[in-house]
């Protein structure tokens, strides 16, 4: 294992070798190598097999922009060998191939390409009918990459605002500048780079002739960045994608960073471009900046015998670098008819290298299955992708190239930015974007050093400006005179393999074919070839595909342009979208009692309640149990969750009045009322009880999942009509229990010393005040499971105290405790409706048979109108109790009631009532099956029929005799 | 010697639970976690206390800032911002006409206790119920912001938030009270947050102050 | 993440807000007709350009008005709400009209 000298391998750490296994063989590699410059250090260059044609793939980018160097991890699939670190003992396979990488079975795929054609499966199965069910087994096993371990173990992943003035994403040569000139005028700045040092381009690209620029402008920006207060640093972290106002999530090892800037400055730089031709994807066959990258970053020797193909004056200066590091450099091809800079093109040729201006490599000639680039074919350019019949071949073993740039414009297209093609640059430029976004470098079109430096000060300021920080007036627009980009890159073979995209095996024939088919929009084009589906995302593929589209269907490569770009802007793993993620719950004060007596919880809104306490499997049996206990002695349900509001002041009266349906401007000190509650459009949405305190006090009650909505209305309305009333929500400062049964009088009476109980002194209905077990309560005397009892509310921190108390005080009485479930049975056996389970979007009050709770001598009440108009109209269903005999399938919640074939209804509440001795329900009706006694059908599952009986309301106690004891 | 368990008051708090090992001293009528076996050195890089039992109160209404001025408390000229009487109370302005007062350890919050025997105005001025809507969680120690910020949305650096800052917003998706003040010089971010989902942030803040050595603390690491 | 500007809050996370519709002007209860009721009621102007939007802020229970443009999904101003309604609302205790069952 040999390593070019010092200062080549910037960010490896000789002193630190390593050992790892591929495919089953031992390398050894130094820290801080990616696994593929480790393999590439053992002149180990296949990597990966394509994904369609099984090619073999080696290193393209060096830069984790590409899909070549995709590789198995332990169990991990889909890692990218160029960014991954290497480390000792890992143990790295291949993908997608069949025996071995190295001989890979499915490499026959690419003889069969021309029955595979663009849109393959597309085209192949989806006629006739079912054909994708026999294919689509086979289909499944060659088309997926990497094996996924079903057995992991989750690992902990979280996520973390990050706060800044300004945010700069790329930390070349433009970032680095425009980060010192921000933080120097004082504003705090977060700059972000995806590779492990900053730098950029400054830490691989050769800007001049002799090869120290970068290096020395490097040292300095980074050494300034790194002495920065104002500048914070996130390297190898990924910025994936752009939100409103500037919310940009970064991923950095197993975090996610939410980064919200007041500016922020992107200067991503821009992706070198490939050139289209025979074989351009053989291993040995890589951008210039890849080779640039192995030398500058891991010291590794891309080759001994370079062909540098260039489409600017980069390639020239790749070559200089090349000649340094000892690779033999046959011949510098450039697209061009001549150079930009003579000075460059002189001292590549004063190094005894040939230059063969106005050619291009029409064909990379193969070893033996393809495995890497042994020559490549140099044709003479004649036309637009037309090349002489004749060339010359140049061995070698690396084909460096670079037909230009694309800016990387994902995020900025993200973020709304539009992207235009100026055909003299033959470059895609961007505009439109929104304020406090900015962009800088090369990503801007500026590709001279010292523009780009400009360029990032240019940005900076006007980041300034906005902050208020900036002490100079506005700069102005840098502009750059060099051309980077080769107008028509493309030399189509007659015998294909001339990759556009090298994820999805796409030649420049596929393309066109697809315009042919009569796919002419760029977008269809993608849908249709799978262009620029890969991992890669069209990194290399938008730019060519843009260039053939519009040259296909005659029209500009603006008008072409690219598929849109949408978040992630680089693979991230669901993990660290889904990591740490807040689901919050509730806990009553009395919870953790529950827990301790057994009880099966369940969800109710965000809180945390008893079902019943037993097992799950014994659902009914508790239930029945519980709810006879209820009956015949007496029980206690957690009932915190109840939403409570306070209305105080002159106006609270008056308020109660316009959001509730019934009366309540003479409710009585000391009594509680039935309360509805409908929406403006007459529906029902909430209800409760309403306990006047006070003249000017009210306490009113809501349902656990309403309360949160019906606060929020009434503070809207208050907001509007302006009464003098104070409106508190304070659900979570009151525990609260109903303690319901024939005993429970008695059980309070041990509690509550200070509170007459008789029945004339705190009869039905009624509120009183007073302690229970010391603790200062409000008392209701309720009847929503029809039993004797009370509601006692006390502040929360005493709630568990008080549960204590009562099952305390109840042992002599058998006090058992009662879950929702068993409530809800209870309240049902008493024809109670609940809210939300027995209404729907269209309930109105009439359906519900709740005229009586409707007041219709007041002015107005929310909803007033609505309730008055669809009233009036013709009623076409209603809410009944309906009885089935025991052991008929009990209906469910949802199931259907039919009236002949038509829907006419639907169940709401059903369930075995011990009380009653027959299944009770609540269904929706048609108006025609409303009467006591008639019949009705409900389907049930399965589709089985059962005939239920309309039976009065309530089930349980019809004269409500027991509540009132 | 019969030790105080937060089970031996009738007023406990809604994280007792997670204070088993804790050793307590009754507070306002209540069990008050004091000591954690760490000590004001763990206060000062990250710790997490729970106050829920010690007095609060709070007003609103027009008349609501006559009310606190009259009893000898600071009121905050603005909203969002906290002020601290001379007593050691923080008052909290969360509106133009909505305060909570936070009570003092030094006095067991007997301030609070006086302040609500206060008649109140004739009009114009409600007592709140904060005491038990809310529960008090108080952070403390050199890495609140980068603590926060792994459940809060809001910028909470000293240049954004600076002492007797207040920031009404959403933490671990649940609302929350935010306060930046100082007890005995130590930094603290008090955090007033639904009683009933106090069990959940507390599970939240602790999370999100693991990677700065945080621990539970007892009012004794205080001082 | 949208920013929206809250008078009583500042700056903040979208996500800490609840929409609450349109700021529309109520038609008399009691005297206007039902189609004008029903109008108020179910339709929605929903035009492209400035609208003005009742926003509460969740964390502080602030209901305030937004004006927003529904193209460029601008925020152009936030205030409180007593900027538009100064004085309290009454409604007449006259009976609804007989046109209401027809």
């Amino acid at each position: 294992m040999t390593r070019l000298n010092a200062p080549m391998g910037l960010l490896i750490d000789r002193d630190q070798p390593l050992a790892f296994n591929f495919d089953g063989k031992p390398y050894q590699g130094f820290k801080g190598d990616s696994i593929a410059s480790a393999l590439a250090g053992n002149g180990r260059w296949l990597l990966s097999r394509s994904f369609k044609y099984h090619r073999p793939r080696g290193p393209l980018t060096m830069a984790g922009q590409d899909a070549n160097t995709l590789i198995q991890l332990g169990k991990e699939p889909n890692v990218l060998a160029d960014r991954e670190l290497a480390e000792n003992g890992i143990d790295v396979q291949g993908q997608n191939y069949n025996g071995s990488l190295d001989g890979d079975r499915d490499a026959i795929l690419g003889h069969f390409s021309r029955f595979m054609p663009v849109g393959f499966y597309y085209r192949c199965f989806f006629k006739p009918m079912g054909v994708w069910d026999k294919w689509e087994g086979l289909i499944r096993e060659k088309a997926g990459l990497g094996v996924l371990d079903l057995e992991f173990e989750p690992e902990y992943y979280d996520k973390a605002y990050l706060f800044h003035d300004v945010v700069v994403v790329g930390s070349g040569p433009a970032g680095l500048s425009a980060a010192l000139k921000a933080a120097d005028a004082g504003a705090s700045v977060l700059l972000v780079e995806e590779q492990p040092i900053l730098g950029g381009s400054l830490t691989y690209n050769r800007f001049d002739v002799a090869g120290s620029q970068a290096d020395n402008l490097r040292a300095d920006l980074v050494g300034r960045v790194e002495q920065h207060k104002n500048i914070e640093v996130l390297t190898r972290a990924a910025c994936n994608g752009w939100f409103a106002d500037n919310y940009l999530p970064v991923i950095q090892g197993k975090r996610m960073y939410k980064v919200r800037a007041t500016e922020c400055i992107v200067a991503s730089g821009s992706f070198e471009q490939h050139v289209v031709f025979r074989n351009n994807d053989l291993p040995g066959v890589m951008m210039s900046s890849a080779a640039s990258r192995l030398m500058k970053h891991y010291a590794v020797k891309p080759g001994n015998r370079a062909v540098v193909l260039t489409g600017n004056d980069d390639g020239y200066l790749t070559a200089l670098e090349l000649l340094d590091q000892g690779v033999q450099v046959a011949a510098v091809v450039d697209m061009r008819p001549a150079p930009e800079s003579e000075q460059i093109a002189s001292a590549v040729l004063s190094r005894g290298v040939q230059v063969l201006s106005g050619h291009t490599v029409y064909e990379a000639l193969p070893t033996k299955g393809n495995k890497h680039v042994r020559a490549v074919d140099v044709r003479a350019i004649t036309g637009r992708g037309e090349v002489a019949s004749k060339g010359e071949t140049f061995d070698c073993d690396l084909l460096c190239m670079s037909a230009g740039y694309m800016p990387v414009y994902q995020l900025l297209c993200q973020a709304g930015g539009q992207l235009k093609y100026d055909d003299d640059a033959a470059e895609f430029s961007l505009s439109k974007l929104p304020a406090q976004l900015r962009i800088a470098g090369s990503v801007n079109g500026i590709h001279s050093l010292e523009a780009v430096l400009a360029d990032g000060e240019r940005a900076a300021q006007q980041a300034l400006q906005t902050l208020g920080l900036a002490d100079g007036a506005a700069p102005a627009a840098v502009s750059c005179g060099r051309k980077v980009n080769f107008e028509w890159p493309i030399f189509s073979h007659p015998k294909g393999k001339d990759f556009v995209d090298f994820d999805e095996d796409l030649q420049a024939k596929d393309i066109v074919n697809a315009t042919r088919l009569g796919y002419r929009d760029v977008q269809l084009v993608k849908r249709f070839s799978t262009v620029g589906m890969g991992p890669s995302q069209g990194r290399h593929s938008a730019l060519p595909t843009a260039r053939l589209v519009a040259n296909a269907t005659d029209r500009t490569v603006t008008e072409t342009g690219v598929t849109t770009a949408r978040p992630p802007f680089s693979p991230e793993k669901l993990a660290h979208v889904a990591g740490r993620i807040f689901d919050p719950y509730r806990r009553t004060a009395m919870h953790h009692r529950h827990n301790e007596l057994g009880a099966k919880m369940m969800p109710a809104g965000n809180w945390q309640r008893p079902a019943f306490y037993g097992k799950a499997e014994q659902r009914d049996a508790c239930m029945q149990a519980e709810s006879q206990h209820v009956r015949n002695k007496v029980g206690v349900i957690d009932v915190s969750t109840l939403g409570g509001i306070e209305l105080r002041g002159p106006d609270a009266a008056e308020f109660m009045n316009r959001i509730y349906t019934f009366a309540f401007l003479k409710q009585p000190v000391g009594k509680t009322r039935y309360a509805v509650l409908t929406n403006e459009h007459g529906v029902v949405i909430d209800d409760g009880v309403s306990c006047r305190l006070a003249d000017e006090h009210f306490y009113v009650t809501a349902t656990t999942s309403g309360v949160e909505r019906v606060y929020r209305e009434m503070m809207k309305w208050n907001a509007q009509w302006r009464l003098d009333v104070d409106i508190t929500n304070v659900t979570s400062a009151f525990a609260a229990v109903n303690l319901a049964g024939p005993d429970s009088r008695k059980v309070l009476e041990k509690l509550a010393t200070d509170v007459d109980l008789s029945p004339e002194g705190f009869p039905y209905l009624a509120y009183r005040e007073g302690h229970v077990a010391g603790i200062p309560s409000r008392l209701l005397r309720v009847g929503f499971v029809g039993e004797l009892g009370y509601e006692i509310h006390v502040p929360a921190h005493f709630g568990e105290a008080l549960w204590d108390a009562l099952m305390a005080a109840g042992e002599e009485f058998d006090i058992r405790p009662f879950g929702v479930e068993t409530q809800r049975l209870l309240r049902l056996e008493k024809g109670h409706i609940i809210v939300s389970q027995d209404t729907d979007g269209m309930s109105h009050p009439g359906e519900l048979a709740l005229e009586w709770a409707i007041s219709r001598k007041k002015p107005f009440f929310v909803g007033r109108r609505s309730v008055d108009i669809v009233m009036a109209q013709p009623q076409t269903r209603k809410l009944v109790g309906f009885t089935l005999p025991e052991g008929t399938k009990k209906p469910e919640e949802g199931h259907l009631v039919l009236e002949g074939d038509n829907i006419s209804g639907n169940v709401t509440s059903c369930e075995f009532s011990p009380a009653v001795g027959a299944i009770i329900g609540l269904a929706y009706v048609g108006i025609n099956q409303i009467e006591a006694g008639s019949q009705f059908p409900i389907r049930v599952d399965g589709g089985q029929m059962v005939q239920a009986t309309v039976v009065d309301l309530p089930f349980f106690d019809p004269d409500n005799a027991r509540q009132a004891l | 010697m019969s030790a105080i368990t937060p089970e031996s008051f009738s007023k406990r708090s809604f994280v007792y639970r997670q204070l088993s090992a804790a050793s307590f001293t009754e507070v306002a009528g209540a069990a008050q976690a004091a000591d954690l076996k760490n000590g004001r050195n763990q206060a000062m890089q990250a710790g997490l206390l729970d106050l829920s039992v010690l007095p609060r109160t709070g007003f609103r209404g027009l008349n609501a800032a006559a009310h606190l001025q009259a009893a000898g408390l600071p009121v905050p000229a603005k909203p969002n911002q906290a002020s601290v009487a001379d007593s050691g109370e923080l008052v909290l302005r969360l509106s133009q006409k909505e305060f909570w007062v936070l009570g003092n350890l030094a006095d067991e919050g007997a301030r609070i206790d006086s302040l609500n025997q206060q008649p109140l105005p004739d009009s114009n001025c409600y007592p709140l119920y904060c005491q038990d809507s809310h529960a008090w969680l108080t952070l403390t120690g050199a890495h609140l912001p980068a603590i926060m910020a792994k459940v809060c949305g809001v910028d909470l650096r000293e240049e954004a938030f600076p002492l007797g800052s207040i920031a009404q917003t959403s933490a671990a998706r649940i609302n929350v009270v935010i306060v930046n003040h100082q007890i005995n010089g130590l930094p603290c971010f008090t955090v007033l947050c639904d009683s009933a989902a106090a069990e959940y942030l507390w599970e939240c803040l602790l999370d999100a102050m693991g990677e700065f050595g945080g621990e539970v603390i007892g009012s004794g690491a205080l001082s | 993440m949208k920013i929206m500007p809250c008078p009583l809050n500042g700056p903040r996370n979208i996500s800490e807000f609840v929409h609450g519709g349109e700021v529309r002007e109520m038609p008399n209860p009691i005297s206007c007709t039902d189609r004008e009721w029903a109008e108020y009621v179910f339709y929605s102007d929903n035009q492209a350009g400035i609208v003005t939007e009742w926003w509460l802020h969740a964390a502080s229970g602030y209901w305030f008005i937004a004006e927003r443009h529904t193209v460029t999904d601008e925020i152009i101003r936030t205030y409180d709400p007593s900027e538009i309604f100064k004085e309290r609302v009454e409604f007449s205790a006259e009976p609804a009209t007989e046109e209401v069952s027809a």
